[in-house]
């Protein structure tokens, strides 16, 4: 019973990474339409820029946090006017097999200036342990949740609560609709595309204590992310919140029963399942 | 005459198709030999995949799972029970079918973005599934074929039987393509791809031509397999069924151009020396040969989405067109 418990608090924590990473995927495709391939790759370079941070300065990640998202901020803003903005009206196909192109051209940079190297932050808390109770706790990783969360929520009630937020709302439900109500639509999609390479660079960040950077990172980090958003009804924020946690609890325990293997097939299965049933998601509305 | 060429491009780019088996016999050194058989077998396996994927315009980005199947198949019976790669060949396709049927089934009712997420999911399912059958699939090691030269083992000592087979492969797979635009089958994929509620409106039955058009390029798509494991004589999970393989497929259907059935054809014989001559050159920086054909597609989707050869078949249009006009004049 105590090792189910622990499993399960060890899925949850991962989950609260996995829900940062995958709200701006959900925003993205929301907002701007696009399905983006290359959003785990963002993930790496925050992993590689917390990194060489450390490394050359000596900040750790929790010091360079602002420099960090100002920096994703910029390429998120680069890579949407230079590339993102002149497929906005293209056919569907044309965007994914774009932002797959991306994630590529992405990859290669990274392990040409960086090498297939696995590169890990090593400080004085990468090992810091808390017990609640029975249950054993590696403290980054609750920071990292704590964080992951903390911004997931912001991204939530900023929607919610203000205007640019309620803008962002309307283009998805209809963006035609948006646009004759005055909303400058380019800008918003600018600065959905922004927010979502900005967050996954935090979840990025907030693991780069505990797990290696190397060139591929990201490649996986997509994968899952798009499971995520799926099973949280594609372009809704708070059901990837619950999807990611969703997610990291049945990684966990498909770990521990099957082996570790396993993890990867069991939430990929589960999101076959779920696009035979529920092809809304699990939390979407149909 | 000229006027006939422009309508008859086809049979420029059949005979083009066809002649191009010289090219592999001129060639120096098994260097350049194995770059033409390499070209010949992608323009193959681009090809199969733009049967299903091109035509109706819906991404299948798990397609290297069946290029998996065939090889693993020819190579598994061939290694346990010393069948003949060219059963084995059969068997993979048989079982390629077989799994289109199921996964089409499941995935091809499926609306655009998710069909293409399940393609993933699909992919990657399989490659854990046989990373993770150690005792089968011998895992993430791979598999070696030993060097036992001959006919039935489709093993040869020098590249051009190679050559030959794999472009015998392409030419199956365009013959069937070119087959397909004009059957009442292609028809209904290219209507469906473009607008798929008219289609249905207008009478198409879209679940049984997507999963026939499916089929049809899963086993095409496994027949390469089969041919690629026994020219390399080794596979493991990656390099067969591992995403940058099906992206592969994609880039070269879409650089040629996509939905068309020479498109990928000419796609590959331009891409696939390029990629591997980089590879070759730049074998010293990691990353960069990627990275070049990373940007090459970018590049190709932001400024000629619709690919290379419609461009060159305008080109063509103009010159046979300016040629003819003196003759008018005479």
């Amino acid at each position: 019973m105590e090792q189910i418990l622990q499993v399960f608090i060890s899925g949850i924590l991962s989950g609260g990474i996995y829900a940062l990473a995958s709200v701006g995927l959900a925003l993205i495709f929301g907002v701007v339409g696009l399905v983006n391939f290359a959003h785990g790759e963002y993930l790496m370079l925050a992993m590689y820029i917390a990194y060489w941070i450390f490394n050359i300065v000596g900040l750790d990640p929790y010091q360079s946090l602002l420099i960090n998202l100002v920096v994703m901020a910029a390429i998120g803003y680069i890579t949407f006017k230079v590339i993102m903005e002149r497929v906005l009206d293209s056919d569907h196909s044309i965007q994914m097999l774009l932002t797959l192109a991306l994630s590529m051209v992405l990859q290669n940079l990274a392990l040409m200036f960086f090498k297939a190297d696995y590169r890990n932050i090593r400080i004085d808390m990468t090992n810091d342990i808390m017990n609640i109770g029975f249950i054993t706790l590696n403290t980054p990783r609750v920071l990292a949740f704590i964080i992951a969360i903390g911004a997931s929520v912001l991204l939530y009630l900023f929607l919610q609560k203000t205007f640019t937020g309620a803008a962002m709302r309307a283009i998805s439900q209809n963006g035609k609709a948006a646009q004759l109500m005055g909303i400058n639509i380019k800008s918003i999609y600018c600065l959905a595309f922004v927010i979502g390479t900005t967050l996954v660079g935090l979840a990025g960040l907030l693991i780069s204590p505990i797990y290696p950077a190397f060139p591929t990172v990201g490649a996986s980090f997509s994968t899952l992310a798009f499971i995520v958003v799926v099973l949280g009804g594609l372009s809704s924020v708070p059901g990837a919140i619950i999807g990611g946690l969703f997610i990291g609890v049945i990684e966990s325990f498909a770990g521990y029963f099957a082996g570790p293997a396993y993890q990867q097939a069991a939430y990929f299965l589960l999101f076959i399942l779920v696009l035979i049933f529920k092809p809304n998601g699990l939390f979407g509305r149909s | 005459m000229i006027k006939k060429l422009i309508v008859k491009q086809n049979s420029v780019l059949w005979i083009i198709a066809v002649g191009i088996i010289i090219v592999p016999f001129i060639l120096p050194n098994r260097y350049f030999q194995d770059i033409a058989v390499m070209t010949f077998l992608w323009a193959g396996l681009a090809t199969s995949w733009n049967l299903y994927s091109g035509y109706c315009n819906r991404l299948s980005i798990g397609h290297a799972a069946f290029m998996g199947i065939g090889a693993y198949t020819s190579t598994l019976l061939y290694l346990n029970f010393g069948i003949s790669p060219w059963i084995g060949m059969l068997a993979g396709g048989a079982l390629s079918a077989l799994t289109a049927l199921l996964i089409g089934g499941i995935t091809l009712r499926l609306k655009g973005t998710f069909f293409v997420l399940s393609t993933i999911a699909f992919g990657e399912i399989l490659k854990v599934m046989t990373i993770t059958s150690t005792e089968v699939t011998s895992g993430a090691l791979g598999l070696m074929i030993p060097f036992q030269p001959g006919f039935a083992n489709m093993i040869w000592t020098g590249k051009i039987p190679y050559a030959i087979l794999a472009w015998i492969y392409m030419l199956v797979a365009l013959f069937i393509s070119v087959k397909l635009e004009k059957s009442k089958l292609g028809y209904s994929l290219i209507a469906l791809g473009e607008n798929q509620e008219a289609a249905e409106n207008l009478g198409v039955n879209s679940t049984k031509t997507m999963m026939t058009a499916f089929i049809l390029s899963a086993v095409l798509t496994s027949f390469g397999g089969t041919i690629f494991s026994q020219y390399i004589m080794f596979i493991e999970p990656t390099s067969v069924m591992g995403l940058s393989t099906s992206i592969n497929f994609i880039l070269l259907a879409i650089a040629g151009g996509l939905g068309t059935a020479f498109g990928p054809m000419v796609g590959s014989f331009i891409l696939t020396p390029v990629s591997n001559l980089l590879r070759g050159y730049l074998a010293g920086i990691s990353g960069l040969h990627g990275f070049i054909l990373g940007m090459i597609l970018i590049i190709i989707l932001l400024y000629r989405p619709d690919g290379i050869l419609p461009q060159l078949k305008l080109l063509s249009k103009r010159i046979l067109q300016k040629l003819d006009k003196p003759k008018k004049g005479e």
